[in-house]
């Protein structure tokens, strides 16, 4: 049943993106309540299909939950900032990822069978919702970088129409920078609570990871709200925070490999 | 029964003509009255910048000539307006008005300003306009809304004060409360600021080499007025600059704003070049978060947007045509039942003579008489069932004009629609 309501989200979501992509190929844009519709029919059964999900252990199950988020996060972009091109990351990303678990596998055989506490869960999901804040600024960075050369250059295509405006996407960065901060803080404080309160075991990879994130993020949050950075400059320092998270994350994927443990 | 338009377009009209023609809000009632004074049962005048058209039921064909009589005269009697014209009549010109409504006939094409035109025209002739035109018109703003939702016709920006708005648009996330400064008294900085305007830019400053003329147009958009050398510290906190002066060399340079710009903290500012030759030094351009436009990237802009809006007039020209059935359908229904009324009133009439003839020839009894006139009046519903039947079927399936003109034609019926 998990397999088949992620097979069902993995559908909705790839007919979700190819919405998005269509105008791009020159095809007529699908009507806006199809391109939020689609999306959150998928989310209403990826969320069954994860809250069924025990033991919530590995890499699979984390990459379907940041898949889940990141298909929330372009819904609300497109719900609140009208900013669709957002989907044209988003989407295939979030295809690609509930693809990816269902082929490692969901609930892979050799793992042990005691299931998770609520605390640690919710230390997951917010580190999770945080990490996908962290994707969105990046990915509002990245649009607004494309959207900027486009404009500097006096080019008026697919981008010029498709994408928003510099400022919506200026903004959009800047609230999932804000909000995001304080998702990773809660998440990395609750990450210290399971290990030091609640006895689970939480290993030091994890740790350095989570530590890098937040004081990363906690550095672009601080240029944009302190040194008041805008535009350009803060986007680069969103796609350089984004770059490290991934890179050091990699790194010590690489340095402790397998599928059974996120970190 | 028909409907016709007559009038003058952007098209066939220079604009001299057209000007001539343009027939102000209270000038609509006195002309329709007297076009409908010839005949015409209905009338709604749509007079634009781009067209003057009277669209008529007219029954007797006999308004056409009163219009053009009526703006000949509006050209001082040296020329004939109908040079100018053209009249359209039945599915044709029903065909036209949904042209027009959906921007199809329009000078820049798929324009949206035409929807409301329509509707303001249909709102002054009112009480003149009848049952089959006021169904015209509001049909005709349902299909403009139609082609414009279900096609690509009125998408992005099709002329280049237009394409100023969208290009500032792509910048800022609300054009709202933004400020302006226009440099120079150009036509066409004015067409931009009244375009960014009814966005609800607000332009704030005007500046010119002359300070009297900033000043007058300043007047007229309640702005501040400057002198050119006033203007380069303002680049430092407005959002927009329409350059539009008649200087023969660049008067916005780099050493004349780089400080200002410098003091912006990051914010975009566009920079609208429509002067010809350039206001605006290229490397302006190079200054951070500053984009700069000339009048031909606008134009390219606009080149665009019509290049796509063509791709749709297929689409659109469909659901035109789709809807003028619709109409013409209804309307035949419309158009059945005075003709069968006074078909059954014409055989009543026959039918009542030759009874009436007969029993004086005849001496019967009161009972036979009685017999008679029902035999009579059975004959006459026997004959004229399956007629009626069949031209109300026709009728309702949009198929019925042909079989009505046939009808009026073969029982010299009414006026006929001979065209």
């Amino acid at each position: 049943m998990i397999p088949v309501l992620h097979l069902i989200a993995l559908g909705l979501y790839a007919v979700g993106t190819a919405f998005v992509l269509a105008p791009f190929a020159g095809l007529r844009a699908a009507p806006r309540a199809l391109t939020l519709a689609v999306p959150l029919l998928g989310m209403g059964a990826h969320v069954i299909g994860l809250a069924r999900l025990t033991p919530f252990v590995g890499v699979a199950p984390t990459l379907s939950m940041l898949a889940l988020f990141l298909v929330l996060l372009q819904v609300a972009s497109e719900g609140l900032f009208r900013a669709s091109a957002v989907g044209v990351f988003t989407g295939p990303l979030a295809t690609g990822l509930v693809g990816l678990a269902l082929l490692i596998g969901l609930t892979p055989e050799g793992l042990p069978s005691t299931a998770r506490g609520p605390w640690s869960i919710l230390h997951i999901t917010v580190s999770v919702l945080g990490l996908a804040m962290l994707a969105l600024a990046f990915i509002a960075a990245a649009l607004y970088l494309l959207q900027f050369r486009e404009l500097k250059a006096r080019r008026f295509g697919q981008v010029f129409r498709l994408f928003p405006p510099l400022e919506r996407l200026d903004q959009l960065n800047h609230l999932s920078l804000v909000l995001g901060f304080p998702t990773v803080t809660l998440g990395v404080l609750l990450g210290f609570g399971v290990r030091y309160a609640g006895g689970a075991s939480v290993d030091a990879a994890q740790v350095v990871w989570g530590m890098l994130t937040w004081l990363v993020l906690g550095w672009a949050v601080g240029v944009r709200v302190v040194r008041h950075w805008a535009g350009r400059r803060a986007a680069f320092a969103s796609i350089a925070t984004f770059a490290a998270v991934l890179l050091v994350y990699v790194a010590l994927k690489l340095a402790a490999p397998g599928t059974q443990r996120f970190l | 029964m028909s409907i016709t338009v007559v009038g003058v377009n952007h098209r066939t009209a220079p604009l001299d003509v057209r000007e001539r023609f343009a027939h102000g809000p209270r000038e609509i009632p006195a002309s329709l009255e007297r076009v409908l004074a010839a005949g015409a049962r209905g009338g709604v005048l749509l007079s634009t910048c781009n067209r003057t058209e009277f669209y008529l039921n007219d029954p007797d064909d006999s308004a056409p000539e009163a219009v053009w009589t009526l703006l000949s005269e509006r050209l001082g009697g040296a020329r004939r307006a109908s040079e100018y014209g053209y009249t359209q009549r039945d599915r044709e010109a029903v065909r036209h008005l949904y042209r027009v409504s959906a921007g199809l006939d329009s000078m820049i094409l798929g324009e949206t300003q035409i929807q409301g035109q329509v509707r303001d025209a249909w709102e002054l002739s009112k009480a003149q306009a009848g049952p089959a035109l006021h169904r015209l018109f509001q049909s005709a703003l349902l299909v403009g809304a139609r082609v414009r939702s279900e096609t690509g016709l009125a998408a992005g920006a099709a002329s280049a004060p237009s394409a100023a708005v969208a290009v500032a648009a792509k910048i800022f996330t609300h054009l709202a409360g933004r400020s302006a400064l226009i440099l120079g008294a150009g036509d066409m900085a004015e067409l931009a600021a009244t375009c960014l305007a009814s966005e609800g830019v607000r332009v704030t400053l005007v500046a010119n080499r002359t300070y009297e003329r900033a000043k007058a147009i300043a007047e007229e958009l309640r702005a501040r007025a400057l002198t050119l050398d006033e203007a380069w510290d303002h680049f430092a906190d407005t959002d927009i600059v329409l350059c539009s002066t008649a200087a023969p060399h660049a008067v916005v340079t780099w050493d004349r704003v780089a400080p200002a710009v410098a003091r912006r903290g990051g914010r975009p500012l566009c920079i609208l070049d429509l002067a010809v030759p350039r206001d605006v030094d290229p490397a302006v351009a190079q200054l951070e978060n500053v984009f700069l436009y000339d009048i031909d990237d606008l134009q390219a802009v606009a080149a665009q947007a019509a290049v796509q809006r063509r791709g749709d007039i297929p689409a659109a020209e469909h659901i035109v045509s789709e809807e003028v059935e619709r109409f013409w359908a209804w309307y035949g229904g419309l158009a059945v039942v005075p003709v069968l009324k006074e078909l059954r009133d014409q055989m009543e009439r026959v039918r009542a003579d030759e009874v009436a003839r007969a029993l004086h020839r005849m001496h019967l009894s009161p009972e036979d008489r009685a017999q008679l006139e029902h035999f009579s009046q059975a004959l006459l519903n026997k004959f004229l069932h399956q007629p009626t039947v069949a031209l109300k079927e026709a009728a309702g399936a949009g198929r019925g004009y042909g079989l009505l003109e046939a009808l009026k034609r073969l029982f010299g019926l009414g006026p006929r629609d001979d065209a």
